[in-house]
């Protein structure tokens, strides 16, 4: 971003910051924070206050939830008792943030997965992740997704939905993969039983959208990818093996056993669902991480976003593809 | 003929030197970056060596697991995963499966050597 667009963002932020909470923070400094694919986010300093801003990129086209749905749900997860960095002010597009956005509270910690998982000062909190996934886990699924305006719902069958919404992704980008082709295939032939009960699903669950402090779980954010839907899919999509980052002994997150995970939450108030439908949903989650590499890959190519590093996921594609053809069929050979 | 090194050392040369040096160089959280631009480097030098046989397996198993002859790679995965979308496989599907494990294992081995162990 040029040095004027950083200082119009800056002085739309400060007048942010004044109106969402009654006083005005003074010059700020803005920082852009590296991670995010396709949603930018600043870190707003004032002396040792802190807040975090997240827009989207200046002329992008839709996403799959706008950022206005992302504000109501931060602010409906807040109220259900998941730790989440609190959310100030949304402000449309064409406003002071350009883009639409939003303006939250700053949480301290760290959302490196490897750092997560391998640094000496958060071996304590490495410990209690498991549970405190599960925990977490449960209150996001106790939410009506219904009753936030503006989350992706379905009439469907969330499985079959899910089946349908990555054969149309593969169809988008147009380049054969037979390998996911042929999972998705089985999985579409032998579906889980329609859940008991949908439940908001956060979509994106994994250490690089949470944000990890010494003493555990700080904050869930990152809910671009939230829906209604099986809360079985997030348990599968946290226990994929890219996730794990080389820890392949702790399936969860690379931190835990799934029956850590389960049985948290399970306590919090969550169904514990059958191994064999989180499998499903685990499988079904390989698809979705190939079809997104691919996707990602597609998107240098044809000059959406120029990146070398976009266009190495295009590497990665049969890495997900391996562990999904290691899962189906469920249940042997 | 261009004079060595070949293309292969050239890009294990890249990669060695971006591990290395570069990476010092580079803020700490601007880091992640080379290590993506390296490590395309050692995918690249891996797919050089490795030539033409890769895809010449995956033609003759595509085509084997689709039952329709073809000659280019490209059309042969499409023509594949055409016929799997529309269910054309069904009942060889677990077959299907266990031959297409070769393909991805052909392109970790490339990609991302060990992964398949």
């Amino acid at each position: 971003m040029s040095e004027p667009a950083q200082d119009a963002l800056a002085a739309g932020v400060r007048d942010l910051i004044g109106e969402a909470v009654g006083s005005d923070p003074g010059r700020l400094a803005l920082s852009p924070i590296p991670g995010g694919a396709s949603r930018e986010t600043f870190l707003a300093e004032a002396g040792d206050r802190r807040w975090v801003v997240r827009r989207d990129p200046l002329g992008a086209p839709d996403s799959f939830a706008p950022l206005a749905v992302e504000f109501r749900v931060a602010g409906a997860a807040s109220a259900a008792g998941v730790p989440v960095p609190k959310p100030l002010a949304f402000e449309p597009a064409g406003g002071r943030l350009g883009s639409a956005g939003f303006l939250m509270e700053h949480v301290d910690g760290t959302s490196v997965a490897p750092r997560v998982l391998r640094r000496d000062e958060l071996a304590a909190a490495r410990g209690v992740l498991p549970a405190q996934l599960g925990a977490a886990l449960a209150r996001i699924h106790s939410i009506d997704a219904g009753v936030i305006e503006g989350v992706p719902t379905s009439a469907e069958d969330p499985a079959l939905a899910a089946c349908a919404l990555w054969e149309a992704a593969l169809d988008e980008i147009g380049k054969p993969l037979p390998a996911v082709e042929a999972g998705l295939r089985w999985l579409r032939l032998h579906p889980p039983p329609r859940p008991g009960r949908e439940g908001l699903v956060h979509g994106d669950f994994r250490l690089g959208n949470l944000i990890v402090a010494p003493t555990g779980l700080a904050a869930v954010i990152d809910w671009e990818l939230c829906h209604s839907g099986d809360p079985a899919e997030d348990l599968g999509w946290v226990c994929l093996r890219s996730w794990r980052f080389g820890n392949d002994d702790r399936p969860v997150a690379g931190v835990g056993s799934l029956a850590e995970l389960l049985d948290a939450y399970e306590e919090a108030g969550g169904d514990r669902p059958s191994q064999e439908r989180i499998r499903w949903w685990e499988a079904m989650g390989n698809v979705k991480w190939a079809v997104i590499c691919a996707r990602q890959a597609h998107d240098h190519l044809i000059g959406v976003r120029p990146s070398a590093e976009l266009a190495s996921l295009g590497r990665r594609i049969c890495e997900p593809e391996w562990d999904l053809l290691q899962l189906v069929p469920l249940g042997g050979s | 003929m261009q004079d060595p090194p070949t293309a292969a050392e050239l890009l294990d040369a890249m990669a060695a030197d971006l591990y290395s040096e570069v990476r010092e160089w580079v803020p700490r959280e601007r880091r992640f970056r080379v290590l993506v631009l390296a490590n395309l480097c050692a995918v690249i030098a891996r797919e050089l060596r490795a030539g033409e046989e890769p895809s010449r397996s995956d033609l003759a198993l595509f085509t084997a697991l689709s039952g329709s002859p073809a000659d280019d790679v490209r059309k042969a995965a499409a023509t594949l995963a055409a016929a799997i979308r529309r269910g054309d496989l069904d009942s060889r599907l677990p077959e299907t499966i266990a031959g297409l494990r070769e393909h991805v294992a052909r392109k970790l081995d490339i990609a991302r050597p060990g992964y398949a162990e």
